[in-house]
């Protein structure tokens, strides 16, 4: 009996130790016969396919290399994981947002700063990049495809109430005004997920943060306030009454709908405007395929010539450093910034493509802000320069309901003095 | 005979001396299967829950993102925390919903438990409906209740302007709608504790308190709630420790808003933490949470159980 249990036993671990051996073995298994397996960490679930026929034509011309597309959810969490664990895939992309400016500075993504495909990016896109944050004078990423963040405007409702697209703030109002009196809801409010506050605050605030606001904001660090050189209650004042007046204009219980209502809603005419991004162009064609909208930036200016388009770039490529495959991973990403494949994911994707000379798709929303890309008239996203421990979206949607302005800029303040009082800087890179 | 019972005469039974001089050896020291039944859940538990406590309360004395280089910077993170207005407003909030809600669930499924307790007709029915909310992920319900505070209150109740207006987007009511929700379902557990407390009265008491002529309020007071006493040490415990560390109902109603106004600790940790990327200062936080979440049940055991009946 005793005799049998411990054959049992043997036999079990014998199993465990074959099995044990095994997974670790399809871990480091290589093909050798010169095929280089590049690991394709892909962040973004929508361009699951179309990333997917880009690896398919670039391996049919390249045999010698097998990319394997990743597709994470929440991939900013993930990559940090995967950086801490040392384990950095071949291929990277991933949303520039602050959390990518942030690991930029940390040093682990390679310097992109003589790559000739860097050449063909248009400079205002690479600009929003470095913006973010790098690790000094190094290009870390490499800006693929953007969005923009505008008003979007239902051109059936305007022509048919003879309004032109609005350039000043005092014709944006007037447009709103005169939506109001023939009966039509300016706008479609979606507070109940505050989140949808923050789309207009980042354009309508990124005519404030012009001339180096955040810089300086960092360099005041905890001594932001009232009385320093500039500070949330010092330069934001407009930002917050023009956001304020734009909700004024919202439908009935805009406090309790939310983004897919909003879609919903705008998409079957029952309002002339959202105050979303491009990002919201597709849910909304879901729903009526048929829409005919358009994009205007925010004019929050009284000179047409000011006009600033707030773009973000939706899909960055990157790579670790010091990346064994960096010739192949190098050769993949070249591939993708070829103007006829770019061209390709960009229309699929209903983005804008960051090289320069590619043609957009005819998708009239897309046409309506091409030319702030030509010119350079784009802007980042100012909330990637606050940092993510500050809760501004609860800070502004909170105004958004109770309307002071004074409270919520001297609520910004506060967290960033804080912030900025209890970060304290690695002083090395080798204490770990 | 009750469970203190038995476990005390089975005590007392067992060191027989019987056949001492053989068995000996085999009492000195238990059976080696029992030592294989509790290592793994030690060894688990050391694994999984210990060791990423040490961990975590060594993080929070650095600087640590959650990934690349760190130093330590001693107590600044605790020192912070104290001047952080954030922070304490967020212990305000916990502790306001842990006392409302504790109390609110405890009188609910007190009484709910007396009447499943009673002689009512198809018992059993009840009992399972009542214990319906503890099986439903409090996510998915939390969606509904979600719906149900935005769309439907609003049109049911649209004269009273708290609920026509949503009132999940109520700066000063927001956390009553949290409170509702929490309330339904911890109700659920309570009740089957309270009924097992119940059931452990005999009914002979009740039979005599009758015959001397004592009213249903009197043997409430003097024999039920004095012999279920245990039962509610533990679930006041139990409530006020699950209060304290909400999370799901706040991210499914209203996500701390609006504004923070309903932002619990553990979300502010979560938040500031993950999303915010102040690993090591939320992790400070969650140590002293900790601590107040210890001494909190430390001291109500004291108090509750000085006024526990033992029979």
């Amino acid at each position: 009996m005793i005799e049998r249990t411990r054959t049992t036993a043997r036999a079990a671990a014998l199993l465990a130790a074959a099995s044990l051996a095994i997974g670790l073995g399809g871990c480091a298994s290589s093909p050798g016969d010169g095929v280089t397996t590049l690991n394709f960490f892909q962040f973004k679930g929508e361009a699951l396919e179309d990333f997917g026929e880009m690896i398919a034509d670039f391996e049919a011309e390249n045999p010698d290399i097998r990319i394997v597309q990743n597709q994470v959810a929440d991939a900013d969490t993930l990559i940090r994981t995967l950086l801490v664990k040392d384990r950095v895939p071949d291929i990277i992309t991933l949303n520039a947002n602050g959390n990518f400016g942030r690991l930029a500075q940390a040093g682990v993504f390679r310097d992109f700063s003589s790559e000739p495909v860097l050449e063909t990016i248009n400079p205002a896109v690479q600009d929003i990049l470095a913006d973010l944050g790098s690790f000094g004078e190094e290009v870390n990423g490499l800006g693929y495809v953007n969005n923009a963040n505008g008003v979007i405007y239902n051109q059936t409702i305007f022509d048919e109430q003879g309004l032109e697209v609005p350039e000043t703030w005092d014709e944006f109002i007037a447009v709103c005004d005169a939506l109001d009196a023939a009966g039509i809801t300016p706008f479609y409010g979606t507070l109940a997920d505050s989140w949808t506050g923050i789309p207009s605050w980042n354009a309508l605030g990124a005519y404030a943060a012009q001339d180096g606001f955040f810089d300086k904001m960092r360099e005041q660090g905890e001594n932001v306030g009232p009385d320093s050189e500039v500070s949330f209650e010092k330069n934001f004042a407009e930002t917050m009454d023009q956001q304020y007046a734009l909700f004024s204009y919202m439908q009935e219980g805009y406090r309790g709908k939310t983004y897919d209502d909003g879609n919903a809603a705008f998409a079957n005419g029952e309002v002339a405007m959202l105050l979303q991004g491009i990002w919201a162009t597709n849910p909304i064609k879901q729903v009526n395929p048929d829409i005919e909208m358009g994009i205007f930036p925010y004019p929050a200016t009284d000179d047409p010539d000011d006009r600033l388009l707030v773009s973000g770039v939706d899909v960055v490529f990157t790579m670790g450093k010091n990346n064994p495959n960096e010739e192949a991973a190098m050769r993949f990403i070249e591939y993708a910034f070829q103007k006829d494949v770019i061209e390709d994911f960009a229309a699929s994707q209903n983005m804008v493509p960051s090289v320069e000379g590619a043609e957009l798709s005819d998708d009239p929303a897309l046409q309506s802000v091409k030319p702030f890309f030509d010119d350079g008239r784009i802007t980042g996203f100012i909330d990637h320069q606050i940092p993510p421990s500050i809760p501004l979206i609860p800070i502004d949607q909170e105004f958004l309901f109770n309307g002071n302005a004074q409270a919520a800029l001297a609520a910004l303040d506060n967290e960033w003095r804080k912030v900025a009082a209890r970060t304290i800087p690695v002083t090395t890179g080798e204490d770990q | 005979m009750t469970i203190t019972q038995a476990v005390r005469s089975t005590a007392t039974q067992t060191p027989a001396p019987k056949r001492a001089g053989r068995v000996r050896s085999g009492t000195k020291r238990a059976a080696s299967a029992y030592y294989w039944m509790v290592w793994p859940a030690v060894i688990a538990f050391a694994a999984f829950h210990t060791l990423p406590d040490i961990v975590g309360i060594f993080f929070s004395f650095t600087n640590y993102a959650g990934y690349g280089a760190w130093n330590f910077v001693g107590l600044s993170n605790y020192l912070n925390l104290f001047r952080d207005d954030r922070v304490l407003q967020a212990y305000g909030f916990s502790f306001l919903f842990a006392i409302v809600a504790t109390i609110l669930t405890n009188a609910f499924s007190l009484a709910i438990a007396l009447g499943l307790n009673a002689k009512i007709k198809a018992r059993n029915f009840w009992r399972g409906v009542y214990f319906v909310p503890y099986i439903l992920a409090i996510l998915v319900i939390g969606y509904v209740f979600q719906f149900f505070f935005s769309n439907s209150l609003p049109k049911i109740l649209a004269g009273i302007p708290v609920f026509a207006d949503n009132i999940l987007t109520d700066q000063t009511w927001a956390w009553t709608a949290i409170v509702a929700l929490a309330v339904w379902q911890a109700c659920a557990f309570a009740i089957i504790i309270y009924l097992s407390g119940l059931q452990t009265i005999p009914v002979e008491m009740y039979e005599a308190a009758s015959l001397d002529g004592a009213s249903s309020w009197r043997q409430f007071r003097s024999i039920t709630f004095p012999l279920i006493g245990a039962f509610f040490t533990i679930n006041v415990v139990l409530s006020l420790k699950g209060f304290l560390q909400v999370f799901d109902p706040i991210i499914a109603l209203t996500n701390g808003g609006p504004g923070t106004s309903t932002e619990s600790v553990t979300l502010l940790i979560f938040r500031g933490g993950f999303s915010g990327g102040e690993f090591a200062y939320q992790t400070a936080n969650a140590v002293v949470f900790f601590i107040v979440i210890t001494i909190v049940s430390l001291f109500q055991f004291r108090v509750l159980q000085r006024r526990e009946a033992d029979f």
